[in-house]
C-alpha cells in the first residue's frame, strides 16, 4: 500500500511523516510516536479510552485515519503537563480521588480539558454529557465529576490551550 | 489507638504515573523480535472440530506460524484440570481459541485468521445449567469424572456435573416442620461481564536457554508460573512472570486463562515473544464471564418472625469449563443464608457445564446472587407474617455467639450488622415516604443486609519483603496486584504508621515480577488489606527489632530497654541516649570502621489463620474474616417509559478500620454503580445455538455516567478485627452484594410487584405494571 506523507502538530511538536493511508490516529500516536497514554479499550468508539483532542476538540483516536490530521493539531495526555507542573484537571484528579486504575483517566482527562477549554465554567449536567462518551468501571464517576468541577475555572491559560 | 497516618486523605503513590498516561500497561510493552497473534474463534458453541485448512493465511506475507490444536495433550486448570490451550477435537463454546496466527504484525496475523475455513459437525447447545442437567443431554466433557481436582471438589462422572457442593446444618425438615409460614422463590442473576476497560492480554517468550518468561494483565502471576512449569515440565524458578499496570479486574483476570494460550502459540516460535490482546469482542468471550446463577430458595419461619430452615439449590451454568468457576458456586452455596442465622439449612449447589464461556470470579464472587433471592425472600416473608422487615431481619442476624451455614461462630470482630443497617436507614426511612406516586413517577424505597465471607486456599498467604536505605528512607516490595483499588496505597499507609516513618519516605513497588516479587496467592476476595497489611505489619516489627538489636550492641545495653521512634533507637529511660535510624539500616559502623549488626530486611507472610477443606457435611473454616454491611436506595420509576432512576443510593459496611477515606469512598461508589449496572442494565446474552448477542459495551449497556445514582450516601462503622492491620477489613467486593436486592425491594414498594430476575430493564416492569 502506498504512503501517504503527513504533517501533523502533536503536543506542540511538528511531524513530517509517511504512512499507511489507513493507519488509525490512535496507532500513528502509540505506535508511531511512543505517545502510548492513549489506550485503545474496544476500538470502536464506545469507551472514550483513546480520546485525544484534535484542534481543541475531544475526538475518539480509533475512529479516526491519520490522515485525516493533515495540518491539524492534536493534544494527547503526555501533553497536557509539562513533565513538571500538572495541568489543573490532572492535580484536581489527584486530590479527589478520581484515579483508580487509570486506563480511562487519559481520555477521561482529555474530554474534561476540551469542555473546560469551551466553557471554563460548566454546570454539573454539563459535566456529565462532556464525559458521558468516556466509560469507566472502578469509580461510578462521582469523583470524576467532583474532580472536574474542582478544576473548573481554574485554568490559567497553559500552553496547550492556546492552540 | 492514636494513628498519625492511618484515617488520612493520603494521595496514592501511582495517581501520578496515571494521569500523566507514563505508567505501562501491557499492551505499551515493546520488546525486541515483538510477535503479533491473532486467534480463530468458533462460529458454533459446540461442535466436532472435522477438518481445518490454513493453506491459504500459511502464504500470507508477514505469517510467522499458524498453530491448531491438533496433537496438543496438554490440560490445566488451578482447581479442575478441565481446560486447553486449544480447542483439540472439538469446540465447547463461541469464544474457544481455535486456530491461533502469529505474524510479524497484528494486521497480517488478523488477515490471515479471516482466511482460515474449519468445518464443524454441530452437536446440541446448552446455554443453561437446566438444559445440561437433563437426562437425554450430550456429555460436554465426556471423560469428566476422569480429571484431576483438588479434594473438596465432587464431579460426577457421566452427567455435565463439574461439582456437587452441599452444606448440611441441623435438620433442616425438622426445621421446616416447626415453621408456621414456609416461603419459596426462584430467581436469577444471569451472566454479567466484569468489563475492565483495559481488555485482558498477555505475552509470551519461550528463550533459547529453556527458559520462560510471561508478561499478562492478571492478577495472578505465581498461578500462572507455576501452571504453565507444570505443562511445560520445567521447575518452576524457570519460569519468570511479570504483571504490568493493570486496567481494572473487578475478577476475571484471576486464575490462569488466556495465558496458556499464549503460551502455547509462542512455544511454536521458540526464541521470539508474541504478543495478544483481547479485542472488546475476545474480552467480553474469550477470557472470564460472571454470575449465570440460580437460586431456588425455601424458608420456613415461626410467626414471630424467627427462622427456623433454610434450603436452598443453586444452579451454575458454569460455561464450558469449571476450574474457574466451581468457587464462585461453593461461596455462592454456604453464603446464601445471607445475614442471618438458620438453624437448620441444606444447601445445594451444582456447577453444570454450558457451552457458553466459563464462567470465573467476578466482584462478589457468589454472594450478589444468593443474597438477590434471600434480601428478597425476607421482605416477602415479612409481608407474608404482617411484621416490619427490619424488626423481621433484626430478629435473626448473623453476629456475636451466632453461628453461620458452616458451622462457624462469629465474634464482635467480626463487625456489626446492625449499626449498619442503623446507618443507611437513617439515610432513607427517617422520614415517612412523601410520596408514593404522581403525574410522572412512582416512588419507592428498599433495603438489604449484606455479608461477605473470604474465599481462601489452605495456602493463601501474601508476603512482604521490607527493606531500610542508608538515609532511613523504606522500599516495599509484595506480589499483591495493584487493579486500582488503590492496594499500594494502604501497603504505604500501613507500614508508615506501623514504622512511624512518614509515607513520602516509604516507596513501594509498582509492577510484580516473580523473579524479584514475594510470593502471593493471588490477590482476591477482598483479602488483601486484611492478609496482605497483616504482613506489612509484621514486616515492619521484624524490622524495628532489628533496628533495636543493632541500637542494643552501639548502645551497650539490652534491646528491652530500648524504644524507637521512627527517627531513633532511644533508652526509654533517658531519650538522649539513642542513635539515629539511618545509621543502623545497614549494621552501625563505628568510627574506626568497626561494623556490627545486619542490614535491615525483612520478610514477613499471612495466611488466612484458619482454614480448611469442607467436612462430610460441607462445613469448614473460612478464616473469620466476615464482613457485614448494609445497603438501601430511594427510586423513582418513569410510568411513561417504565425506567427506573435510582435519587439516592445509601451504603455502610463494618471495614473495622477506614484506612483511607477518599479511597474507601471510591471502592463503594463504584461497587454500588456496578451492581446497579447488573440490577438495571447489563446482561450477557446468548442465543439457542451458543452465540453472543452484545459482545461490545453500548449492547451490554455499560453503566455510563447517565446511570449513576443522584447521590450516594456511604459511612462506615469500625469495630476492629483481629486480623487486619489496625483493625480493618475488607471492601472491595462488598458495595455490589446489596445493591440488587435493594433495588428490586424499593421497586416493589414503588409499584407493588415482585421481581425475582435481574436485570430490570423498562420494558420488564412496563410489561408487568400492564398486567397488573
Amino acid at each position: 500500500m502506498k504512503k501517504i506523507k503527513l504533517d501533523i502538530t502533536v503536543n506542540g511538536v511538528k511531524h513530517s511523516l509517511k504512512v499507511d493511508p489507513n493507519l488509525r490516529l490512535l496507532d500513528l500516536l502509540r505506535e508511531e510516536l511512543d505517545l502510548t497514554g492513549t489506550k485503545e479499550g474496544c476500538g470502536i468508539g464506545e469507551c472514550g479510552a483513546c480520546t485525544v483532542i484534535l484542534d481543541g476538540k475531544a475526538v475518539n483516536s480509533c475512529l479516526i485515519l491519520a490522515g485525516q490530521c493533515a495540518g491539524r493539531e492534536i493534544v494527547t495526555i503526555e501533553g497536557l503537563s509539562d513533565g513538571e507542573k500538572l495541568h489543573p484537571l490532572q492535580q484536581a484528579f489527584l486530590d479527589h480521588g478520581a484515579v483508580q486504575c487509570g486506563f480511562c483517566t487519559p481520555g477521561m482527562i482529555l474530554s474534561a480539558a476540551a469542555l473546560l477549554h469551551a466553557n471554563p465554567a460548566p454546570t454539573e449536567d454539563e459535566i456529565r454529557v462532556a464525559i458521558s462518551g468516556n466509560l469507566c468501571r472502578c469509580t461510578g464517576y462521582t469523583q470524576i465529576v467532583e474532580a472536574v468541577q474542582a478544576a473548573a475555572g481554574k485554568d490559567k491559560g497553559d500552553w496547550w490551550l492556546q492552540i | 489507638m492514636t494513628l498519625k497516618y492511618i484515617g488520612k486523605d493520603i494521595t496514592r503513590p501511582d495517581a501520578t504515573g496515571k494521569i500523566t498516561g507514563r505508567v505501562q500497561f501491557l499492551d505499551d510493552i515493546k520488546l525486541p523480535g515483538l510477535l503479533h497473534a491473532a486467534i480463530l474463534r468458533p462460529d458454533c458453541a459446540h461442535g466436532r472440530i472435522l477438518s481445518i485448512d490454513t493453506a491459504e493465511a500459511e502464504k500470507l506475507p508477514g505469517v510467522v506460524k499458524v498453530v491448531t490444536g491438533k496433537g496438543c495433550e496438554m490440560v490445566y486448570g488451578d482447581n479442575i484440570r478441565d481446560l486447553t490451550p486449544i480447542a483439540v477435537d472439538k469446540v465447547n463454546f463461541i469464544g474457544q481459541p481455535v486456530v491461533g496466527v502469529i505474524a510479524e504484525t497484528l494486521a497480517e496475523a488478523k488477515a490471515a485468521v479471516k482466511k482460515i475455513k474449519v468445518e464443524y459437525e454441530p452437536l446440541p447447545v446448552y446455554t443453561d445449567a437446566r438444559d445440561a442437567l437433563k437426562k437425554d443431554a450430550v456429555l460436554i466433557h465426556e471423560n469428566s469424572g476422569e480429571f484431576w481436582h483438588l479434594p473438596g471438589i465432587e464431579p460426577i462422572g457421566g452427567t455435565n456435573i463439574a461439582n456437587r457442593y452441599t452444606v448440611k446444618k441441623g435438620d433442616v425438615e425438622k426445621g421446616f416442620a416447626e415453621a408456621d409460614e414456609i416461603l419459596e422463590g426462584e430467581f436469577n442473576y444471569p451472566f454479567g461481564s466484569c468489563s475492565a476497560i483495559e481488555p485482558h492480554g498477555s505475552i509470551a517468550w519461550f528463550h533459547e536457554d529453556k527458559t520462560i518468561e510471561v508478561w499478562s494483565s492478571s492478577i495472578c502471576p505465581f498461578i500462572i508460573r507455576e501452571e504453565v512449569a507444570r505443562v511445560y515440565g520445567l521447575p518452576i524458578c524457570d519460569v519468570r512472570v511479570h504483571i504490568p499496570e493493570l486496567g481494572g479486574c473487578f475478577g476475571y483476570k484471576s486464575d490462569i486463562t488466556v495465558e496458556q494460550t499464549i503460551a502455547y502459540l509462542a512455544s511454536q516460535v521458540p526464541g521470539r515473544p508474541v504478543k495478544w490482546v483481547a479485542t472488546r469482542k475476545e474480552d467480553f468471550l474469550s477470557t472470564l464471564i460472571g454470575h449465570g446463577i440460580r437460586t431456588r430458595i425455601k424458608i420456613g419461619a415461626k410467626k414471630d418472625g424467627t427462622l427456623t430452615a433454610l434450603k436452598t439449590e443453586i444452579l451454575h451454568s458454569t460455561g464450558a469449563s469449571a476450574d474457574t468457576g466451581v468457587h464462585v458456586l461453593i461461596a455462592s452455596t454456604h453464603n446464601s443464608t445471607g445475614t442471618y442465622e438458620f438453624p437448620n439449612c441444606f444447601l445445594d449447589g451444582y456447577s453444570v457445564y454450558t457451552n457458553t464461556p466459563p464462567v470465573g470470579a467476578f466482584r462478589g464472587y457468589g454472594h450478589q446472587e444468593s443474597h438477590l433471592a434471600m434480601e428478597r425472600m425476607i421482605d416477602i416473608l415479612a409481608r407474608k407474617l404482617k411484621l416490619d422487615p427490619f424488626d423481621l431481619r433484626e430478629k435473626n442476624y448473623l453476629g456475636p455467639g451466632k453461628v453461620t451455614a458452616l458451622g462457624e461462630t462469629l465474634h464482635t470482630t467480626n463487625g456489626n450488622v446492625r449499626k449498619c443497617v442503623e446507618i443507611v436507614r437513617r439515610a432513607v426511612f427517617s422520614a415517612p415516604k412523601a410520596k408514593a406516586e404522581d403525574e410522572n413517577y412512582y416512588y419507592g424505597r428498599g433495603f438489604a443486609a449484606l455479608m461477605k465471607s473470604p474465599k481462601g486456599a489452605p495456602f493463601s498467604s501474601k508476603s512482604c519483603y521490607l527493606k531500610f536505605n542508608r538515609d532511613g528512607s523504606v522500599c516495599i516490595n509484595m506480589g499483591g496486584a495493584e487493579v486500582g483499588q488503590g492496594l499500594r496505597n494502604v501497603v504505604r499507609m500501613v507500614a508508615a504508621e506501623a514504622l512511624k516513618i512518614a509515607p513520602e519516605r516509604i516507596r513501594v513497588y509498582t509492577e510484580i515480577d516473580t523473579q524479584f516479587s514475594p510470593w502471593e496467592w493471588q490477590t482476591i476476595g477482598s483479602m488483601f488489606t486484611t492478609q496482605g497489611g497483616r504482613a506489612v505489619v509484621r514486616a515492619a516489627e521484624k524490622a524495628i527489632a532489628e533496628l533495636k538489636k543493632t541500637a542494643g550492641i552501639v548502645l551497650r545495653t539490652e534491646v528491652d530497654r530500648l524504644d524507637y521512634d521512627g527517627d531513633y533507637v532511644f533508652v526509654k529511660s533517658d531519650p538522649t541516649i539513642r542513635v539515629p535510624v539511618p545509621e543502623l539500616g545497614r549494621g552501625y559502623t563505628f568510627d574506626d570502621g568497626v561494623t556490627v549488626g545486619d542490614v535491615v530486611h525483612t520478610t514477613a507472610d499471612a495466611r488466612l489463620p484458619i482454614q480448611s477443606n469442607p467436612d462430610e457435611n460441607g462445613q469448614g473454616r473460612m478464616g473469620i474474616t466476615y464482613t457485614f454491611g448494609a445497603q438501601a436506595c430511594e427510586v423513582r420509576i418513569e410510568k411513561k417509559t417504565g425506567k427506573v432512576i435510582i435519587d439516592h443510593f445509601a451504603s455502610s459496611f463494618d471495614v473495622g478500620r477506614v484506612i483511607n477515606p477518599v479511597q474507601i469512598r471510591g471502592q463503594v461508589a463504584g461497587g454500588v454503580m456496578m451492581g446497579v449496572g447488573a440490577a438495571l442494565h447489563e446482561e450477557l446474552k446468548f442465543d439457542a445455538e451458543g452465540k453472543a448477542l452484545n459482545p461490545m459495551f453500548r449492547r451490554y449497556r455499560f453503566p455510563t455516567i447517565k446511570d449513576a445514582p443522584g447521590r450516594q450516601t456511604i459511612e462506615f462503622v469500625e469495630t476492629p478485627g483481629e486480623i487486619g492491620p489496625f483493625g480493618a477489613r475488607g471492601i472491595g467486593e462488598h458495595p455490589v452484594v446489596g445493591v440488587a436486592p435493594a433495588v428490586l425491594n424499593a421497586v416493589y414498594d414503588a409499584i407493588g410487584i415482585d421481581f425475582y430476575e435481574i436485570p430490570l430493564s423498562p420494558e420488564k416492569i412496563l410489561e408487568a405494571l400492564e398486567k397488573k
